[in-house]
């Protein structure tokens, strides 16, 4: 049994759907860097998550230990991840598994989503430090993804984009930080600052403070990193294929996390349908697919080097029974 | 890959992307015999972009002390010890003044030592940790000497150090732009500035793992990545001095021992910084071999052992030591522009004065001229007037100081 399992006093591991990649490589390059894909990794697998429906008492407690509770008696499914091996840079491979479930109220859905990782790493302040994190992926739209229809597994692809959901671990340091971001400070106890942020500091200089454009590229860019009080740990994105991943405009994932026992429990949720165009909606009784990452930040993992998914696991919404 | 041609190799190389150059390219000449590291440069920098939280540790120029020093400690031994497949051979028989005005280098690039090994990324590279960062001279001034007791004379000292002024060298194929997955840093076709777009970087630091240069800075309160700008409102003529012309960056300006030159390598003769580089060959490119075409421009310093500065900026030592140890009428009346104006010199034109010195330099009839030289701004207008012999100004008695 995994440690993570024993934690919440979940059931046993589940039988996924095994399918190991025959890495067969198309003649032709895709982007640069990427090699083609096997027709197997345009199948999905043959196990369905079921998202069950669940009535949940509102107003949501927001912590991994209440939410949890409600996905005592979910069965999930296991997600096989190996490195990513296709896009420049290549990488990952730390990560074996992760367990995945899914449950909703009629409102809200949830995805939990629990992996072994024995170290904690939820600051990058100095530069050799990375982030721990975890990202879902859903086809936008409504699709059916098989051998004829295909749909990359990687990133989506050109005129098929995907919406993803980026937890990272920092943000929930940033979340509860007294300046709205982890300061470079506390990496550095005591170290020199000629700007306090402190209004009462002789070094305070107020005009200089209140200009983030003097202040930070990425801040006056309106970069969801740089942006101090973002009062949120999941970044929800678009992409269609290697290099597109962007940011949207409009944030509408939120979730909570927990880290106990060398093991990362992360709770990712959002309204079923959002009316934005950039999201993938959700409708009980339908069907989707999904697939996920996961990066190691002790393993310096980021960006393309990351643990993955080679297949869509395909998941269907029970219906709404009151 | 693609195949793209880099003229400091004198052959083509792999690169990810197409070639394509800018209309004129940022570039810059820094004579490395005037340097006293002041730092007036780095403060400059310092002061302008990256004086703020989270930038402590940053300095987009910096002076460092060859051999020993380096920002980030030991950057280009570790990156000279990436691509050395031990045949890192210069081919100097060959030599075509436009296409491998060098020769031919027959190493290992950094992107194809990356391809080499197999590493699945652009080019080799690494990131250096927070404390290779602290300081942005770090061995300043430890001489290189073999022996306790040596004494030095030119042609080639035995105890030895020198001074080396590090920007972001805005390459023709930059490690960096390479490097990013997300297509985040991009190239400007008007001046060949490199520049990292703040709101499409994710941090992920593959610009500070593959820019050989370690400029790209990662800064922890964004969580992005920073490098110079070559201060490009000032390029783009934004300052109101210039009038809406070009004008050199803060850290050119700034010199106090007007070691710096700023402007754009084209094909005009007489542009200055065209004249010195590509024309004369008395400013060289550094570290050429790890495959980027930099585009800031050294003079080597006449003191230092061949060997090492062969290894630091190609096989045109020699000959560029040579020709400003004893230099020509024209270098002269060049050298003289260094640091007469903030306005970008387009180009130059000479106008002949009355011979005033004359002397034998290492064996060689050295003849000075009190030519006057006239700098002409983008408009070809006349941005700066300035002659061989210093002009000398004598105060007079009344304004004697009374200190």
């Amino acid at each position: 049994m995994r440690k993570c399992f024993s934690v919440f006093k979940y059931g046993t591991a589940l039988l996924g759907a095994v399918f190991l990649s025959t890495a067969l490589y198309a003649a032709e390059e895709a982007a640069p860097g990427a090699k083609g894909m096997s027709d197997e990794e345009f199948t999905p697998v043959k196990e369905v998550m079921l998202v069950k429906f669940v009535q949940m008492e509102k107003p949501y407690h927001l912590s991994v230990h209440e939410l949890g509770s409600a996905f005592k008696e979910v069965k999930g499914v296991t997600v096989n991840l190996q490195m990513q091996d296709k896009a420049f840079p290549n990488g990952g491979g730390s990560v074996k598994t992760a367990e995945v479930k899914g449950i909703h109220d009629g409102m809200t859905i949830f995805f939990q989503v629990s992996w072994d990782d024995a170290t904690k790493d939820s600051r990058v302040i100095a530069p050799q430090q990375f982030r721990d994190g975890v990202a879902l992926m859903f086809p936008l739209g409504k699709v059916t993804i098989s051998t004829e229809e295909k749909f990359s597994p990687r990133m989506g692809d050109r005129q098929k984009p995907v919406n993803l959901w980026n937890w990272k671990a920092d943000w929930e340091v940033d979340l509860v930080a007294a300046s709205g971001i982890d300061e470079v400070s506390s990496q550095y106890p005591g170290m020199h600052d000629d700007f306090s942020t402190n209004p009462i500091s002789q070094t305070y200089h107020k005009g200089l403070m209140q200009s983030p454009s003097i202040l930070a590229g990425g801040i006056s860019a309106g970069n969801l990193f740089s942006l101090p009080n973002r009062g949120r740990v999941v970044e929800d994105l678009n992409a269609e294929g290697f290099g597109t991943l962007t940011t949207q405009d409009h944030q509408d994932v939120d979730g909570c996390s927990a880290y106990e026992h060398g093991c990362w429990t992360v709770i990712m949720h959002r309204p079923l349908n959002t009316g934005d165009t950039f999201d993938v909606q959700f409708v009980p009784g339908e069907s989707t697919y999904f697939n996920m990452a996961v990066w190691n930040g002790d393993k310096e993992d980021r960006n393309g080097q990351k643990n993955i998914s080679t297949q869509w696991h395909p998941l269907e919404l029970e219906r709404i029974a009151w | 890959m693609t195949l793209v041609h880099n003229w400091h190799l004198g052959r083509r190389m792999e690169y990810p992307y197409f070639e394509s150059r800018p209309k004129h390219q940022f570039a810059a000449v820094f004579n490395i015999n005037r340097c006293i590291a002041c730092q007036t440069c780095t403060m400059a920098c310092k002061s302008t972009w990256t004086f703020n939280k989270g930038q402590e540790f940053m300095w987009w120029n910096n002076v460092e002390t060859k051999p020993y020093g380096g920002y980030p400690q030991s950057w280009d031994v570790k990156t000279l010890k990436l691509i050395d497949n031990g045949e890192n051979t210069w081919y100097t028989n060959e030599k075509d003044e436009k296409t491998s005005p060098y020769g031919v280098y027959e190493g290992d690039t950094i992107f194809e030592a990356a391809k080499k090994k197999n590493l699945n990324q652009w080019a080799v590279g690494y990131v250096p940790e927070d404390k290779e960062w602290r300081s942005p001279n770090f061995g300043e001034d430890v001489a290189k000497s073999s022996k306790p007791d040596e004494s030095s004379s030119l042609p080639v000292h035995n105890r030895w150090f020198f001074y080396i002024q590090r920007i972001c060298n805005h390459c023709t194929y930059p490690g960096c732009l390479a490097a990013c997955p997300r297509k985040a840093i991009y190239k400007r076709k008007e001046d060949g500035i490199v520049l990292i777009d703040q709101k499409r970087c994710r941090g992920y630091r593959k610009c500070v793992e593959q820019c050989p240069y370690k400029k790209p800075m990662y800064r922890g309160l964004t969580r992005v990545s920073e490098k110079c700008i070559a201060c490009y409102p000032r390029i783009e003529g934004r300052d109101p001095i210039s009038e809406g012309r070009p004008m050199e960056t803060r850290c050119m300006t700034a010199c106090v021992g007007q070691i710096r030159l700023q402007g754009f390598l084209d094909d005009n003769p007489k542009n200055p910084i065209t004249w010195l580089i590509k024309n004369q060959k008395i400013a060289l490119p550094l570290y050429p071999q790890f495959g980027t075409e930099p585009n800031v421009y050294y003079i080597p310093p006449r003191w230092a052992p061949r060997e090492y500065l062969r290894q630091m900026f190609g096989p045109g030592v020699d000959e560029a030591i040579e020709k400003f140890m004893v230099p020509s009428r024209e270098l002269l009346a060049v050298m003289s522009l260094f640091r007469m104006s903030q306005t970008i010199v387009f180009e130059y034109r000479i106008e002949e004065g009355p011979k005033v010195f004359e002397t034998m330099i290492h064996g060689k009839k050295f003849e000075m001229y009190n030519d006057t030289i006239i700098g002409l701004g983008e408009d070809g207008k006349e941005v700066v007037r300035t002659t061989v012999e210093e002009p000398i100004h004598i105060r007079p008695d009344k304004h004697y100081n009374s200190i």
